[in-house]
Formats: structure tokens, C-alpha cells, sequence
């Protein structure tokens, strides 16, 4: 897709199924919906291939993943990640090791260009996948998994820790950065043989004094890579926001208004300068700053902020957007992101005005151009 | 020797099971491992289903043998008589 078009498809992934969009004369309009009344979690549609994956939770049945080579016309199941009998969970918060068993599909990204069916998924309780065929099997990334370190990680929301971000770097798809809550961020430069911890600069105000800093623990909420500045990435962290211009080696501290607590973050993707995040009180209290729904936006690195409002419910609004609630295009001028409460508000213009697309939705998990 | 009984809300995910509705099987084997054994020869997607990746009964699928519900999930067994009812359904929950 070249990088100025916008994208007129957008996939909304509720809690009673997957909603897709289409922007048809201006207006956007559900085009089909799937998987009604089931939990979808996820959803990816590769650019490289047109496929469209759907990761659902089923709860009482599982999680499944289904593929769909028709734009969603019709899914086939196809196989879900899945732990062997040996994987055991043990977590730094106390928890009695317990058998591994697949909870969440948290994370599902595309490889790299050169890696024409290549998959990863990030998981609760915490392994991350690897696929190259499509989904067809998938294995499970040892290197990542067989860090001792993992054994300090813990839940956060959940009972156990789980990979949601997946950054595939686009100069060297062997280069993979992941983010864990609570186990920190990761990255490997050998396509996830070896993995290192780095997150210098973050630090874990929920913790005791003495472990603040300990790499393991940090609870980043979401972490986003901007596409054409692979070196830039932002994260939006359980107590604040913080950014690395280094590859994710070092992070800075970024004071975000009205509040630096929230799950979602967006990149623009040529300029890694401008960035947008949707606050929430605090973790205590998971609601828009005084009942008004904002996006912060940043334009130049984080030194300074906008607080974007047009078209937002100004009162008595209690929308929570979720870490994969917010997404952006590649045109970077057009925006989507879905709440708790089922709103889903769209921006043609890099957030400067928003629409309410549709109050009526089921809570929403995830929303993906594509 | 046992009668299975789907539920509807298991029976929904098979795709080829094209009526809605509780779905009634009759097993030959002598055990609850031989029995859910022939289920899933005869509905392969459903394994994963009813059962974790190791094999025991996920935590929201219950499963009744003559009424009693089986209590050690993780090693799921029972043995079966020619009158034996097997029901696997789901848990019941909110939402």
C-alpha cells in the first residue's frame, strides 16, 4: 500500500465479534461482521498477502485462531499456539507454579517483507510464536522462553504475564523487539535465538524502592515502533509514558497531559516524532481525566503535547480504550480507536477532529487498518 | 457403552454439524478416555474443544457422567456401563 493513500478498511475486534468497516461515500459503514456474539481478540490483516487473521477467546472453549483468504467472507480454523506438557509458569509475585496452558493470543503480527508467511503471536501466560506457514503450526520461541528472568515476571490484569507487543524492525526482520506486562521489553537480533533485556531509564513506581528499576518487572502497557524510524519506539508503561530514539536500548521519561497513565499509543509512521495516547485517571481509577474523553498528541518528540477534544464527549464520559484499541494508517492522517463501552470514534485528520463512527458497539478490544 | 450428549453451544463450533442443537453419539468403548476417544474420531476439531493442550477438561467444560459431574479434570476418567449418560456442556457464566 503506498504510504500518502488512506486506508478505507478498518477491523474492530470486540468482545461479541469482529466488525469490519468501510469507508463507502464518505461515510464508513460495518461491510460484515464475523464471528457474531463470540469473544474476538485480535485481528491481523497481513498487507503482505491480503489474508486476515482472527484470534478468538472462547472461554469456556479456548482460544482459536481462524484465517480468512477472502477478506473475511468466510474463515477456516486453523491452528493456535499451544504449550508442550514440560512448560510451567512461575511467576515473581508469589503465584504456585502451574502447567502452561495458551489464555490469551495477546499479540499477532505479520514478519518481516521478506518472510512471505512467517506469523508471530504473543501470548498469556507469556510465551511468544513463531509460524511459516500461515498459521498452519506454530512453535514456541525457547530462546525467550527459557530466560531465567521469565521466572520474575508477573501478571498485570491477568493472572499470569503475556507478551502484547510485537515490533518486527522493517531494515532486518531478524531484529524483533517485544514488550511483556509484567516481564519488561526484549529484543533479538538473530530472529529470537538470543534475547536481552533493555530497559534502561523505565522505572516500576509499583514496586518496592529497591526493585523500581529491576529490568524484569516493568509493566509496559504498549509498545509501538515508528515504520520508517525503526530506531524510535514509544511505550505507554503502567506508571508513565517513555520513548527511545536508540532501538529501545534507553528510555526517557515523556510527561504526557492530562494524565501519563493509559494503555494505547500511535506512532506516526515516517515522522517517530509525533505520537498519540489516550489518558486515563490512574490505574486505580481506569476513566477519562473529569469524564472528557482526549487524545494527547505530540509533535515534537514529547517536549510538548496538544490535548485533541473536537468531536470527543466533553461529560460524563467513562470510555477506556484497551493497549490495541488505537490504530493508525499508513497515510498517517487517519486514525481509529474503540472503547470499553463500545464507541468508535475515527479522525481523517491526524486526530485534530474526530467522528463518532458507531455508539452501539460491543466493548472493543482491538482496531487495525488493512 | 455410553450415550454422549454435545451441547448446542459445543455442536455450534463443528463445522459439520449444520443444525443447531445438542448432538447425541453412541460410544463403544468402557471408559470416559475411550468414549471422548470415538467423539473426537468422529469430530476432530472438537478435541480442543472439550480438552487443554495437555489433555485435561478445560476449566469451563463440565462433564456429566449419570448426572455427577467429573471432578478431577486434569485426568479425566470413568468408568462406563451399557446405560451410561455422558453430558459435556459448558460452565455457565455472566455477559
Amino acid at each position: 500500500m503506498s504510504a500518502n493513500i488512506k486506508s478505507d478498511h478498518l477491523l474492530v475486534s470486540t468482545r461479541k465479534g469482529l466488525f469490519a468497516l468501510a469507508r463507502a461515500d464518505g461515510a464508513w459503514i460495518i461491510e460484515s461482521v464475523s464471528f457474531l456474539g463470540d469473544n474476538v481478540t485480535r485481528t491481523l490483516a497481513d498487507a503482505r498477502d491480503g489474508t486476515r487473521y482472527a484470534a478468538l477467546n472462547l472461554g469456556h472453549f479456548g482460544v482459536k485462531l481462524h484465517r480468512s483468504d477472502d477478506r473475511g467472507k468466510s474463515w477456516q480454523e486453523i491452528a493456535a499456539p499451544a504449550y508442550a506438557a514440560d512448560d510451567k509458569v512461575a511467576t515473581g509475585d508469589g503465584k504456585e507454579p502451574a502447567p502452561a496452558k495458551l489464555q490469551l493470543l495477546w499479540e499477532l503480527v505479520a514478519g518481516g517483507a521478506n518472510e512471505p508467511g512467517v506469523l508471530w503471536a504473543g501470548t498469556i501466560p507469556g510465551g511468544l510464536f513463531r509460524s511459516a506457514d500461515r498459521g498452519a503450526s506454530w512453535q514456541i520461541v525457547k530462546g525467550l522462553w527459557d530466560r531465567p528472568e521469565r521466572m520474575q515476571w508477573f501478571g498485570g490484569g491477568y493472572d499470569a504475564p503475556g507478551i502484547h507487543s510485537v515490533c518486527v524492525d522493517p531494515r532486518d526482520a531478524r531484529t524483533l523487539r517485544v514488550a511483556v506486562s509484567c516481564g519488561g521489553v526484549w529484543q533479538s537480533r538473530d530472529g529470537g535465538a538470543t534475547w536481552n533485556v533493555t530497559t534502561h531509564g523505565m522505572f516500576a513506581a509499583y514496586m518496592p524502592p529497591e526493585r523500581r528499576e529491576d529490568p524484569a518487572i516493568q509493566d509496559p502497557h504498549r509498545m509501538v515502533q515508528c515504520a520508517a524510524a525503526p530506531d524510535h519506539l514509544w511505550v505507554q508503561h503502567h506508571n508513565g509514558v517513555f520513548r527511545s530514539v536508540d532501538g529501545g536500548l534507553r528510555w526517557s521519561e515523556i510527561q504526557v497531559p492530562p494524565s501519563v497513565f493509559g494503555f494505547a499509543v500511535a506512532v506516526h509512521p515516517r515522522d517517530p516524532n509525533i505520537a498519540w495516547f489516550v489518558p486515563a485517571v490512574k490505574d486505580e481509577k481506569r476513566v477519562p481525566v473529569d469524564g472528557k474523553l482526549v487524545v494527547a498528541r505530540t509533535r515534537d518528540g514529547g517536549a510538548s503535547f496538544e490535548v485533541l477534544r473536537e468531536g470527543l464527549p466533553q461529560r460524563d464520559a467513562y470510555d477506556l480504550v484497551y493497549r490495541h484499541g488505537l490504530a493508525i494508517d499508513t497515510s498517517g492522517e487517519r486514525l481509529a480507536f474503540g472503547s470499553t463501552t463500545g464507541n468508535l470514534w475515527l479522525s481523517e485528520n491526524a486526530g485534530e477532529r474526530w467522528q463518532l463512527v458507531n455508539g452501539n458497539l460491543p466493548p472493543i478490544h482491538a482496531v487495525s487498518f488493512g | 457403552m455410553a450415550k454422549v450428549v454435545l451441547a448446542s453451544a459445543l455442536t455450534r463450533h463443528l463445522p459439520d454439524v449444520s443444525t443447531p442443537g445438542e448432538v447425541a453419539l453412541q460410544t463403544h468403548g468402557a471408559t470416559l478416555t475411550e468414549a471422548l476417544g470415538e467423539v473426537f474420531v468422529r469430530y476432530p476439531a472438537l478435541r480442543s474443544y472439550i480438552l487443554d493442550e495437555h489433555g485435561g477438561v478445560r476449566r469451563h467444560v463440565a462433564i456429566f457422567v449419570d448426572g455427577i459431574a467429573l471432578s478431577d479434570k486434569a485426568h479425566p476418567q470413568a468408568a462406563l456401563t451399557q446405560s451410561t449418560e455422558i453430558y459435556i456442556m459448558q460452565a455457565l457464566s455472566g455477559g
